[in-house]
């Protein structure tokens, strides 16, 4: 199992916003967002649209969905599923823990839904 | 009767999104794809990416091919000639005939020709296919010169990206600025501005004649100016494809006439994209959309007429473009009475936002703004009343505004 990575505090990303922890620095080659959704909980998927390459942690955060800032695709951050076109392929998503106000990121475990 | 048989005739974004959503709702029903190109394909890379070679064919597809295996999707690579509404069947070119319960035309737009002597060269160059990209990238090589008559989205794109294959790249169109309609003269003026800053040379005029010989081609404007070049591209929109509608004796109005579940006057076929244009039960035509997004939202629209659930709701129309490294969007409208707000960015405009009359934002467009555009969608969609002092303030999130 891969260990986890402390990528701050939970209070390091408000809500309705994202971070991104680089590719290399999270244990795969791909870019990581973060996200703190407005139901209060932390999600992760990789960062990159998987329509055409674009910063997911960059797009539009609304309930538990981001919407891609260059073509409006949208993602369920508890799923990875791709919840509309022009997006088919869902993102991958990588388990996120808060402990003890600590925020950890398991790359390459799958989220539980 | 249950529905147990649906066919696209049209790969475009439209006929896809048709098939996608008939699956996503539950459609288990033979479901087949007719189009000349295969596998159905996105089209705005073709300006862009795939233009550049930085996209390939299969990185274009709109899903590969393990998909429409997955969903029982039949892809037909065949070109349809004939429709047969009250049997449901279409006859494709080659002979072959395929029927089904309902048949939905995704059959998009051709490049409009220019209504001037050599208009209609085999020469003259368009882009709406993936072969006319890969025709058009042949010819894109250092040295080369390229005039574009045409300076909207495709013509502004291509001009952009041509240069980095070493073209010389002449922009013709008779207005300055032009996309005004569609992101207000702010920003129509500092996008029109990007061409010349870049190396694009820009041309204010009408065409008034192309030739062509072994020296290449002459385009001559009303002055009688003229610009020669190796190769002319003509971006002046597109016209839609209604003659298989028109042959089945659906009626048409520059475009196939559909109501708002997308059902043409055949109640056997549906009409969705580019080519369709809804009249409401009213009898008022709506004017027809050619934008990427409207496509998705008519196929969608037309799926779930389909299968009998609700017609979603859409809001404001949204639409995209790229060139010379920034990324341009508009939702909504920018050509009503009423308002407008400026943000600027480095002191340019780089949001512009369109108020009606009563107040309420009706539109908005942005250069490297997608999130505001975001935020504006969602303003117009819930008709959110904004203090326009607040929309002018860089300082203010617009997030915050849309809640």
């Amino acid at each position: 199992m891969n260990e986890a990575i402390s990528i701050g505090t939970a209070g390091d990303i408000e809500q309705g916003e994202a971070t991104v922890v680089p590719a290399g620095t999270n244990g795969t080659d791909q870019d990581i967002a973060v996200f703190h959704a407005e139901d209060g909980n932390f999600y992760a998927l990789n960062d990159t649209c998987t329509h055409e390459t674009a910063s997911l942690a960059d797009g539009w955060i609304e309930g538990t969905e981001v919407e891609c800032p260059v073509h409006s695709a949208k993602f369920c951050l508890k799923s990875g599923s791709a919840l509309c076109l022009p997006a088919t392929l869902p993102a991958r998503t990588h388990m996120v823990e808060v402990r003890d106000g600590e925020l950890l990121l398991y790359p390459n475990i799958d989220a539980v839904v | 009767m249950t529905l147990a048989s649906v066919t696209i005739v049209g790969g475009g974004m439209s006929g896809f999104t048709v098939a996608k959503e008939l699956r996503g709702r539950g459609f288990t029903g033979a479901l087949t794809i007719i189009d000349p190109a295969g596998v159905p394909y996105d089209r705005p890379p073709l300006s862009k990416d795939y233009l550049l070679g930085a996209r390939s064919q299969e990185d274009i597809q709109l899903a590969g091919r393990t998909w429409f295996a997955e969903h029982h999707v039949d892809i037909v690579t065949g070109t349809v000639a004939a429709l047969r509404s009250d049997e449901g069947t279409v006859v494709l070119e080659d002979g072959r005939r395929i029927t089904s319960d309902k048949v939905v035309l995704a059959t998009g737009g051709t490049a409009r020709r220019l209504p001037i002597p050599g208009g209609d060269l085999p020469s003259v160059l368009e882009l709406r296919t993936r072969d006319d990209a890969d025709r058009l990238r042949s010819l894109l090589v250092p040295g080369s010169r390229l005039a574009i008559i045409g300076a909207g989205l495709i013509g502004a794109e291509v001009a952009s990206s041509a240069l980095p294959f070493g073209a010389d790249v002449v922009l013709i169109d008779p207005v300055d600025p032009p996309l005004v309609p569609a992101v207000g003269p702010e920003l129509a003026r500092r996008l029109h501005a990007m061409h010349p800053a870049n190396g694009v040379e820009v041309v204010t005029g009408v065409p008034t004649s192309i030739t062509v010989d072994a020296t290449g081609h002459k385009v001559t404007l009303e002055s009688g100016h003229t610009i020669t070049a190796d190769a002319v591209l003509v971006g002046i929109g597109i016209v839609p494809e209604t003659a298989l509608a028109e042959s089945a004796g659906l009626e048409t109005d520059n475009g196939t006439l559909v109501d708002e579940s997308q059902r043409t006057t055949h109640p056997n076929v549906y009409a969705v994209g580019d080519s369709s244009r809804v009249r409401l039960a009213n009898g008022t035509l709506l004017r027809r959309a050619e934008h990427w997004e409207h496509a998705m939202k008519t196929g969608a629209t037309a799926a779930a007429a389909l299968v009998g659930d609700d017609l979603p709701e859409h809001g404001a129309s949204w639409f995209w473009s790229d060139r010379h490294g920034v990324h341009v969007e508009g939702v909504g409208s920018m050509t009503g009475e009423g308002a407008t707000i400026v943000r600027e960015k480095d002191g340019e405009p780089a949001v512009v936002f369109k108020l009606d009359v009563g107040g309420y934002l009706a539109g908005c467009a942005a250069v490297d703004g997608g999130l505001a555009v975001r935020a504006a969608r969602r303003i117009i969609d819930r008709r959110i009343r904004v203090d326009p002092k607040q929309l002018a303030d860089p300082s203010i999130d617009l997030k915050k505004l849309a809640r």
